[in-house]
């Protein structure tokens, strides 16, 4: 990001009269951040055949049967799978009673042998744990923790204390049954989590969109569910997204909570100093009959990124959908959003590494 | 912590004006119409605002500019004495950092409504230390409201009768007593808050909340939030109102939203007292924020009321 012309842009707004200085509020209450700009980035080892991936709930339940495609698809790749004990577990809507996930979750990032951690997948429940984690052993023994949607916590929550680079992907629960009736989008998807583990350089194309602000911006890729992270707002696991790339996604919210929470985004002061935005899926509830919103996504998100000059796009790969590629969370990423097409690279690996397709 | 000299405004004598104004949801003129007929007896001249019945054809009582044009109108119009909010809904997140306060800080007037409108009231609470009135607003004069306990208890709270409540016991309270001011309103918007410039400053006070048409899980979520955020940390005393048309998921959550706050309050040791007539339902008692107020809970029920 270039910070003179953010600055300046700024002194613009200011200038232009009182509905556009007024839209910019007031420097927000408090932002805890563990993580500071001096504190640098831990990317895990990357993973390499024979090593050992751990499968945990820290949220919602699973059985053991529905692991199956997961664990046959990455035994595939040359990994081996180590399954929690959380695996079939269930307490209401967990995988087990809070300290029985935290433990799970505990012991694998413990585990000398385990060089990733899956979570198998969302729905609700990391909150309730992530305070009881300790996780310190990742410095002797650092690993990869991947996931998406409530597992938003733990990302937020790792590169927010101790700038510890993440996987925001897919989960268990989005292996196919049956892999040779899989879309291609599907199949692509679930492989990108393969691709970001083995140390691939990630690249990836998003159709142009007429709501795209163009722009160049090279800086940490941070984000995940929306929803999730309005609730880490004032908490230990707050984010920073100063200087950053952020990337927001979420399902099943009305129009008018989507606009809320990116007035929280705005109001805790972390659209103001973004170095770039990556919207991604939306599956939006309908609004009720008689409440219609008036509208759209794309209204919602440039009315509130219109004080601000950082390159914005839509339609981005990362979601509940087929199409939800692997992210380096925290990793430093080149978003290049052009008129004909848009890119996200991750820079952190060298041209090298990417792969002959 | 809330300062012990909160401003309190000047309570309504008759023939003073109460604007009503729609600064979030629309809503419709006529489902007004009882409580605009209601307040004259009371004794107070109307005021209606145009984002009442407005000719919006979306969800808004009007555009943001119109919204926050009304409501600073009214806010800054010596001529009205107090401001009592239509409805709720969404909307005040878009407009609360455009509103000019100055000349409401020289002037200070009742701001009544909750739901949406917790955004204005924890804001000038946070930021001002004025007092507001968390009410019924004008739909719920309607179908026999007017005449209910909880526009009863409006109608008293505006014209300076202190408001004290009796509320029977409820298995899950913990007993004790607390002098401090009241902070609270809807669940939803103080954790939407949290980390804003409107965020809630909760140490040494009463909190009450109230929510409604939320999914369990994030009743529970939303509280883990207040609590990683120190919110539940230094509490006076707690007041859980009534969570309304609340939604499970389709693998039920396996708690009541009793046993939700129950477990998430967990080692609390302020009172703490369930069943308090709050909420979007039909109990929906009026509370003056910032207030200081006694609270005791024991075996034989919980009390309420106002220092004075």
């Amino acid at each position: 990001m270039n910070r003179k012309n953010f600055l300046s842009s700024l002194l613009t707004i200011g200038a232009a009269g009182p509905v556009l200085a007024a839209s910019t509020p007031p420097a927000p209450a408090c932002v805890p951040a563990k993580t500071t700009t001096a504190t640098p980035l831990i990317i895990p080892p990357y993973l390499r055949p024979g090593d050992t991936i751990g499968i945990t709930c820290p949220a919602g339940n699973i059985t053991a049967k529905e692991i199956i495609p997961a664990t046959q698809q990455i035994e595939s790749w040359g990994f081996k799978i180590k399954t929690g004990d959380t695996i079939g577990m269930k307490d209401s809507i967990f995988g087990g009673t809070d300290a029985q996930r935290a433990a799970d979750l505990q012991q694998m990032i413990g585990d000398p042998d385990i060089k990733a951690i899956l979570c198998a997948r969302g729905g609700y429940g990391a909150v309730h744990i992530v305070d009881r984690l300790d996780f310190s052993p990742l410095t002797k023994y650092p690993k990869w923790i991947i996931g998406f949607s409530d597992i938003t916590v733990l990302l937020c929550h790792l590169h927010s204390n101790g700038n510890w680079a993440s996987i925001h992907s897919k989960m268990c629960n989005s292996f196919p049954d049956d892999w040779s009736k899989a879309e291609p989008v599907q199949v692509d998807s679930i492989l990108s989590i393969r691709r970001a583990l083995s140390g691939e350089k990630m690249q990836y194309k998003t159709p142009p969109n007429t709501f795209n602000r163009h722009g160049r911006a090279e800086a940490p890729l941070i984000g995940g569910n929306l929803k999730t992270i309005e609730t880490l707002a004032g908490t230990r696991s707050d984010i920073d997204t100063a200087g950053k790339l952020l990337f927001v996604e979420d399902t099943g919210e009305y129009l008018y909570s989507i606009d809320r929470m990116f007035w929280h985004l705005q109001r805790t002061g972390k659209l103001q100093q973004l170095a770039g935005l990556v919207v991604g899926g939306f599956k939006i509830k309908p609004d009720d009959p008689g409440e219609e919103f008036g509208r759209t996504l794309y209204d919602i998100v440039t009315e509130r990124v219109a004080p601000y000059n950082y390159p914005v796009c839509f339609g981005f790969p990362v979601g509940h959908q087929k199409d939800n590629f692997a992210l380096k969370y925290g990793v430093p990423h080149l978003l290049d959003v052009q008129e004909m097409e848009v890119n996200l690279t991750d820079v952190s690996v060298p041209a090298a590494n990417t792969p002959a397709e | 912590m809330n300062t012990p000299n909160i401003i309190i405004p000047p309570y309504l004598r008759p023939g003073d004006t109460i604007g009503i104004t729609c600064p979030a949801g629309y809503l419709p003129l006529e489902k007004a119409r009882t409580c605009i007929d209601t307040l004259p007896a009371w004794g107070y001249r109307v005021r209606i605002g145009q984002t009442l019945g407005s000719a919006s054809d979306n969800y808004f009582s009007g555009t943001d500019d119109q919204r926050l044009a009304e409501l600073q109108q009214m806010l800054d119009d010596p001529g009205i004495n107090a401001i009592l909010c239509g409805r709720g809904g969404y909307g005040l997140s878009r407009i609360i950092d455009r509103i000019d306060f100055t000349r409401f800080r020289q002037s200070p007037k009742w701001i009544i409504g909750f739901s949406d409108i917790t955004v204005i009231q924890t804001h000038i609470l946070t930021r001002y230390n004025i007092a507001t009135l968390h009410a019924p607003m004008a739909g719920a004069f309607n179908d026999g409201g007017a005449t209910g306990p909880g526009v009863e208890s409006l109608r008293k709270a505006l014209t300076g009768e202190p408001l004290a409540y009796q509320v029977p016991t409820h298995p899950f309270n913990r007993s004790g007593t607390a002098t401090a001011p009241l902070i609270g309103g809807n669940l939803a918007l103080l954790a939407h808050l949290t980390g804003s410039p409107s965020e809630p400053d909760t140490r040494g006070c009463i909190l009450f909340l109230e929510d409604v048409g939320e999914y369990l899980y994030n009743i529970d979520r939303m509280l883990r939030q207040l609590k990683r955020s120190g919110k539940l940390d230094h509490l006076a005393g707690l007041l859980i109102g009534g969570f309304t048309e609340l939604k499970d998921t389709i693998r039920p959550f396996g708690a009541t939203v009793e046993e939700i706050i129950r477990d998430i309050i967990g080692d609390l040791t302020c009172p703490v007292a369930f069943g308090f007539p709050v909420s979007h339902g039909n109990d929906n008692v009026a509370l003056k924020i910032g207030v200081n107020s006694r609270l005791r809970v024991g075996p034989e029920g919980t009390t309420i009321g106002e220092i004075y």
